[in-house]
């Protein structure tokens, strides 16, 4: 690594060599090693670049050199509060330096997670079911509280309740996206967007303006499990682009582990699928959490389990007949113990009742679940 | 010779008297009407000519003006006709002039002398003895219904002979004999008055929705049913016309008018007595919902006055058609407003709709549906927020499983209407002197003095706003849907069990996103 002085200078240069769409992560190093640095390629001409590239890709380099300007755009990008590292600077993380084929340059905002604390990919389906939603809520609250960084890709479903989770309960969390930073995607992600970008850190291998494309998203998941420890999948259908984090995962030798879900149930088949084919089943985030630390450790400000003691019998039953899946408003009266059975508006108004003490949720205008801590 | 002989028009559901002036006098042979005239008034002249001729009356050859005042009005219909005819008759002194005072005409006339139905003659006989008129001929067809009115004697003629003979006859006991008066029939007793409606008891499971239709039935609220294909949300929404109160006799009146004005009574129903039911397409556009044409005619929610305006497959009609339902759901009434003039039709209606959870039907069933979130999201939100602002009673139906089909369905039709017809009589002693008639009536600013709540309902009613992120809309359709439910209870406070039921109903906000 070089003196902290000519980095600065080299930046603009590396800004150049990454933006440039029709270039892969291997010969962008080999490109910068041929010529000695990045901004020796820059200046090198079609010849020494014709060494690395092939003779479309030098065209396309050539065209895009003429419309680029290294200081105007490295300034564009520092008004932009976007910030950049490249494998050649110590700030880049380690994690995912380790893996083949690492990514030469990172758009980031917010923080980098530092190395001395463990990460987890938490990873699924984006239409989730309200079970995924559960164990994505209570995984990302237990990673978060306890100080493992939450890596994710900031999607619907899994993706961001985890993340969410996880900056809640005070935690870090990191983004992978699979567009330019400066770009919100899925749009209705926004708050969680800027929490992340104030709280946490939001990182991308796309330079800032880069549209959230289909074919950017397999190599943005390389980055989810290059940046963690382990990977965890809450949700996956048999064909579904989470098993392909997965697969690089285990390229990367991350450890991976998957929620077990019932057998009938087509959005856990893929997660049953991994755990028949040797990933590790995850029944309780604080195995995953000694594995990952050592020892369990707990927060200081682990909240009380259960329901509070002043609750009459009649809505404590009423209680304990909720799940974390929804349940209608019939199938919650049949569960109920003979004796609290009730007529229908009664039994409505007991649930409003534990809605309002934050027990219970209405999911949707005829379904319930419980608020289990 | 000259003659006046009173005729009605229609504006709105409203009415006003027209003099039909009839001048026969020397001249060049002529027959010419005035008083800003529609095409179909204007052909009248040939109506009345031809019909006066077949029935035996040749017309002279003498310069003939007819004026129908007030001549500023545009004047439509072809109920005009009769009046034209016998005015003419009268100007040639084929009866005493006498004995068309004080007496309506209304009817249409074929060539042969035939009197046709007309549209309107409820609200026209109305006005009619509203300012004294003494009695009104009108074709047969339509003698019952406007018999409805008291005060007035109201007879049916089938030909323009018949009424001749009638204004010819000399005592009582002939007229009486030549065109009897028609007497109003007091309608049906409670128990037909439901004949042949659709029994709930037919509803297989959706105890929660069973609950939601009676309390809407009760308090006149309005209901929306969310579930997938085959769960039974039309099923719900035919029967509950039958398990709402009757209509009372006012409203017999106000119903039949507005079905008198769009030309719907006839000698099968000269008397609306049943609630109205109406489910347009989701294809309707916004004039025939609301009411329009360059002359306004009621729409689909004008004819659902007092009844169930039934909307199913809601996300599917135009935005446009949805959002204009909010002003009249609001004021229970609709303006219209044309370069002729602007109308005011009622629309005091229930609204229900049905509706399903995502374009294919089946979410949150995962194993069938694969919308994914965006997409049902986008299906929900079709549904603007002021609609859903307007609805009280939102539930969920979830598809019924074969066991409660095969254990038939609950409770019938009738011992639902009978705790209904309960909450009602309590609504009625409530609002005894006001203009409300049901809880869904009640003005915000009178919510307080019919609906008191003590500290603790208060205090829960609160609670439930902040925790719920309630509009304040919403937070008094909360409390008026309490009421009901109390109501049903026969209850004469509303305590917090009430508030938090009602609660249970408002649409979901996280749910609709």
């Amino acid at each position: 690594m070089d003196r902290p002085e000519c980095r600065e200078e080299e930046r603009p240069y590396e800004l150049w060599l990454c933006s440039f769409p029709g270039m892969g992560n291997r010969q962008m190093t080999k490109l910068a090693e041929l010529c000695g640095s990045a901004r020796e390629a820059y200046y090198a001409g079609t010849d020494k670049w014709g060494q690395v590239l092939r003779e479309k890709q030098v065209e396309g380099l050539k065209r895009f050199t003429e419309g680029w300007e290294p200081q105007r755009e490295w300034e564009r990008l520092e008004n932009a509060g976007i910030r950049f590292v490249t494998l050649k600077d110590r700030a880049y993380p380690g994690r995912l330096r380790q893996i083949p084929d690492a990514p030469y340059g990172l758009f980031f905002r917010g923080s980098l997670p530092e190395e001395r604390y463990p990460a987890v990919a938490v990873v699924g389906a984006r239409d989730c079911s309200r079970y995924g939603y559960y164990v994505a809520e209570k995984l990302g609250e237990t990673l978060g509280r306890n100080g493992v960084i939450v890596v994710s890709g900031m999607a619907r479903g899994i993706d961001g309740i985890s993340q969410r989770a996880a900056l809640d309960a005070g935690g870090v969390s990191c983004g992978v996206l699979g567009c330019g930073v400066d770009i919100c995607y899925p749009g209705e992600n926004r708050e969680l967007y800027q929490r992340l970008a104030r709280d946490g850190c939001l990182v991308s291998s796309y330079p800032p303006g880069t549209p959230a494309l289909a074919r950017n998203f397999p190599p943005r998941n390389r980055i989810v499990s290059g940046l963690a420890d382990a990977v965890v999948v809450v949700e996956a259908r048999e064909k579904s682009g989470t098993l392909i984090t997965v697969d690089m995962a285990l390229e990367q030798g991350r450890e991976v582990y998957a929620v077990p879900g019932r057998i009938t149930d087509p959005l856990s088949e893929g997660c049953n699928r991994l755990i028949r084919q040797g990933a590790v089943p995850l029944s309780d985030p604080g195995e995953l959490l000694s594995e990952l630390c050592g020892s369990p450790r707990q927060g200081p400000d682990e909240p009380e389990e259960g329901c509070p003691a002043w609750l009459p019998e009649k809505l404590r039953a009423l209680y304990d007949a909720l799940e974390v899946t929804p349940k209608t408003v019939e199938e919650i009266r049949e569960s109920l113990p003979a004796g609290f059975a009730e007529s229908g508006g009664k039994l409505t108004a007991d649930l409003m009742r534990l809605c309002l003490e934050d027990l219970a949720v209405q999911v949707s205008p005829g379904c319930f679940c419980g608020k289990f801590r | 010779m000259f003659s006046t002989i009173y005729a009605g028009a229609l504006r709105g559901i409203s009415a006003y008297l027209v003099s039909v002036e009839v001048d026969i006098a020397a001249g060049l042979p002529s027959f010419a009407m005035v008083g800003s005239l529609s095409c179909e008034v204007r052909e009248s002249r040939e109506r009345v000519c031809v019909a006066l001729r077949n029935a035996g009356f040749a017309l002279p050859p003498k310069r003939i003006t007819v004026n129908l005042s007030p001549a500023d009005r545009r004047k439509e219909g072809t109920a005009f006709d009769l009046a034209i005819g016998v005015g003419v008759l009268d100007s040639l002194g084929y009866f005493a002039g006498e004995a068309a005072r004080d007496t309506l005409f209304l009817g249409e006339l074929g060539l042969d002398g035939e009197i046709k139905k007309v549209r309107g003659v409820l609200p026209i006989v109305r006005e009619a003895a509203a300012r004294g008129i003494r009695q009104c001929i009108v074709p047969m067809e339509n003698a019952a219904e406007g018999a409805a009115i008291p005060g007035v004697a109201v007879r049916g003629a089938r030909e323009i002979r018949q009424v001749l003979d009638f204004l010819r006859a000399e005592t009582d006991a002939e007229r009486e004999k030549v065109m009897p008066r028609c007497e109003g029939r007091e309608q049906t007793a409670d128990d037909t008055a439901f004949e042949g409606e659709p029994d709930f008891s037919q509803v297989s499971g959706q105890e929660t929705a069973r609950r939601a239709a009676e309390i809407a039935a009760a308090g006149f609220h309005n209901l929306l049913m969310i579930g997938p294909p085959g769960a039974g949300k039309s099923m719900i929404a035919k029967r509950i016309p039958g398990i709402l109160p009757l209509l009372g006799r006012e409203e017999k009146l106000e119903v039949t008018a507005v079905a008198s004005v769009a030309g719907l009574t006839g000698e099968e129903m000269p008397i609306v007595t049943r609630r109205p039911f109406q489910s347009p397409h989701h294809t309707v556009t916004q004039a025939a919902m609301t009411g329009g044409g360059s002359t306004p005619k009621p729409g689909v929610i004008s004819l659902a006055h007092r009844g169930v305006l039934f909307l199913d497959e809601l996300p599917e009609f135009r935005r446009e058609v949805l959002d204009s339902l909010r002003q009249p759901l609001e004021e229970r009434q609709v303006h219209i407003s044309r370069s002729c003039g602007s109308v005011t039709y009622p629309s005091d209606f229930m609204l229900v709709c049905a509706m399903n959870p995502c374009p294919c039907g089946y979410y949150p069933d995962r194993e069938r549906c694969r919308c994914g979130e965006p997409k049902v999201r986008k299906y929900l939100g079709r549904v603007s927020g002021p609609i859903l602002d307007r609805i009280d009673l939102c539930v969920e139906l979830r598809p019924v499983d074969v066991t409660s089909l095969r254990g038939g369905g609950g409770e019938s039709s009738r011992q639902i209407r009978e705790r209904v017809l309960g909450a009602r009589k309590l609504q009625e002693q409530r609002f005894a002197g006001t203009g409300y008639r049901f809880n869904a009536d009640i003005d915000a600013a009178d919510l307080e003095r019919f609906c008191p709540l003590g500290r603790e309902e208060r205090e829960c009613l609160e609670q439930l706003y902040h925790a719920r992120q309630l509009s304040a809309r919403s937070y008094h359709r909360i409390w008026r849907v309490a009421r009901t439910i109390a109501d049903l209870e026969g209850a004469e406070h509303i305590r917090t069990e009430h508030l938090l039921e009602a609660s249970f109903y408002r649409p979901v906000r996280e749910y609709w996103g």
